[in-house]
């Protein structure tokens, strides 16, 4: 922006001018390498436009020189959070492809993971989202019992953050009696722990403050900058691709989806997004307890029917329900050992393009609490 | 929200600032509490109850023996068949062998354990760059001896790059610890 176009005269005359401020990309509030340009006049902004492209990795175009089973560690580092939910997306790609029917014991290993990596994620979510706002203490306290997701994740498959552990036809690895009953012990344990959790924040005068009423987006701007996920569910929609297009056999738990409302705020604010994701501890909690009583009752091997070397033919979209949103891996196929073309939807570039609609208007430091909300993984926006 | 009297909303700004604080420091005081006395013992999976960190120089975590941190190849047991090398997403392993000749070369005697069926080749090279490898265990899995392994071993820093590159034919003293 040029320096005359943001000229103005205020009441008594004076020449004001818009200031443009670069925030980040070493920020520590922009969760990752993101540039925010903003134009601010005093403290209020009247722009911010997000650059992305700090953390390109070429995931894209690196896949199509790789192996189908080469493929799935780097799937893993696009949301390096949660990695399990990413590498799930890919593998039911090539499964649909291949027509691999994946055996119950794997399919219930697989949504245990799932739900105990989005709790790993939702709580570096939360602790992330209370040290932008200013609370240093809920952020050590999320991490204590990310902790202990992430041992028992070291135990199951031997790695802490990058797993994998979902493979084409089923997982890698088999799990033992004495990680189920670690398994079973959290959940006891983390039930009281997120009792504690969300009465830290959300009892929180000042946290109510700085969230409820601000960065309120409504349904259809939601809907129209193609949300998905809790950002898509705290404005008020229902919306859970778990129980929309059901994958891994999620039709067979019950669970609740949990929408926003208007508690503290209007619909759609932070404070309701940051709600939803504590809501949806709480009932990844349940589904846990029903994938441990699946993995009781069946035992039926973990890896389907699939051949060494994978050569799958056609064109599929998969989408998943990961925990900031719906992850589509468009995948095509030409029948040879490595994909023709792998196009990945993020749901972290449609809520963080939302941005500039959002922000304008608002006071500097809602921006930070904005970003924060929407929960961002740079590694997937930019992949 | 009901709307107050500025001499009530005052007071009801103090009620709603020693209630907050309240609530915030009675949590940090009970995890407080539940840690106190217990300070000695490790820190693992009791929940709720003892230190949540561990002072990592002096005390380290005990590790699953199939963690995925460097790899480390058993060479006697190594059949040069490639595969680790092929399906490694990173190419960090290279691989350089002969046909066997045992008259020429003494050392390339075939191993106890595959007496039954002789080895056809002989392993010159086997190296690995830990620079390089992305710790995604896919080399591990093929292995059809089982000789290439992740070991726990994770303290391996160096101040060369080229020092990460690991020979395992020629230099026997990088075994793990």
């Amino acid at each position: 922006m040029s320096l005359q176009e943001g000229r103005d005269i205020d009441a008594d005359g004076l020449t004001t001018q818009d200031l443009t401020i670069n925030m980040g990309p070493q920020h520590p509030s922009t969760h990752g390498v993101l540039r925010v340009e903003l134009v601010s006049d005093g403290e209020i902004i009247k722009a911010a436009y997000p650059h992305l492209g700090y953390l390109h990795r070429c995931f894209e175009k690196h896949a199509e020189n790789l192996d189908y089973i080469a493929v799935v560690p780097f799937c893993d580092r696009m949301d390096y959070v949660a990695s399990m939910n990413m590498e799930l997306g890919f593998c039911l790609a090539i499964e649909r492809l291949l027509e691999v029917e994946v055996p119950d014991r794997a399919n219930a290993i697989r949504v245990m993971v799932l739900e105990l990596n989005r709790i790993a994620s939702h709580l570096l979510a939360y602790g992330t989202y209370g040290l932008d706002i200013g609370g240093f203490t809920p952020f050590l306290y999320a991490f204590r019992d990310r902790e202990k997701v992430l041992s028992m994740f070291e135990e199951l498959c031997g790695a802490r953050l990058l797993y994998n552990y979902v493979r084409p036809g089923g997982v890698a690895r088999d799990v033992n009696d004495s990680l189920l009953k670690k398994v079973e012990d959290f959940c006891d344990y983390f039930k009281g722990q997120l009792d504690e959790l969300d009465r830290l924040l959300s009892g929180n005068a000042i946290f109510v403050n700085r969230t409820a009423n601000v960065g309120v987006i409504s349904q259809d701007l939601a809907l129209s900058y193609g949300f998905s996920g809790p950002n898509l569910r705290g404005s008020g929609f229902n919306w859970d691709l778990r129980k929309e297009h059901p994958y891994c056999g999620y039709e067979k738990y019950h669970f609740d989806v949990c929408i926003a409302e208007a508690e503290l705020g209007q619909v759609g604010d932070c404070w309701n997004r940051y709600k939803v994701r504590v809501k949806e501890m709480y009932q990844s909690l349940i589904i846990i307890r029903q994938a441990l009583q699946k993995i009781a009752k069946f035992d039926d091997g973990i890896k389907g029917g699939i051949s060494k070397t994978i050569k799958p033919k056609g064109e599929v979209y998969v989408s998943t329900e990961c925990p900031r949103g719906e992850l589509g891996f468009h995948l095509v196929a030409d029948g040879s050992k490595k994909p023709y073309r792998l196009k990945v939807n993020s749901p972290c570039f449609n809520a963080i393009s939302c941005l500039d609609e959002v922000a304008a208007g608002t006071m500097l430091a809602d921006v930070v609490a904005i970003i924060g909300s929407l929960d961002i993984v740079l590694g997937e926006v930019d992949r | 929200m009901k709307k107050r009297s500025a001499f009530s909303q005052y007071f009801f700004n103090i009620y709603i600032a020693i209630k907050t604080v309240s609530i915030g420091m009675g949590i940090t005081l009970r995890a407080f509490l539940k840690t106190w006395g217990l300070r000695k013992k490790s820190a693992g999976y009791d929940y709720g109850s003892g230190p949540v960190t561990i002072s990592y120089p002096e005390e380290k975590d005990d590790l699953p023996l199939h963690s995925r941190n460097r790899l480390f190849n058993h060479v006697e047991g190594c059949i040069s068949c490639n595969q680790c090398a092929v399906i490694c997403p990173v190419d960090c392993i290279s691989i350089e062998s002969r046909k066997k000749n045992e008259d020429e070369n003494p050392d390339a005697k075939t191993p106890e354990r595959f007496k039954s069926k002789p080895l056809k080749l002989q392993l010159l090279r086997f190296d690995i760059d830990e620079g390089l490898c992305c710790f995604c265990g896919l080399c591990t899995e093929v292995c059809p001896t089982e000789c290439l392994v992740h070991t726990p071993e994770f303290e391996y820093s160096k101040y060369d790059r080229d020092q990460l590159k690991y020979d395992y034919i020629n230099f026997k003293d990088n075994n793990p610890v």
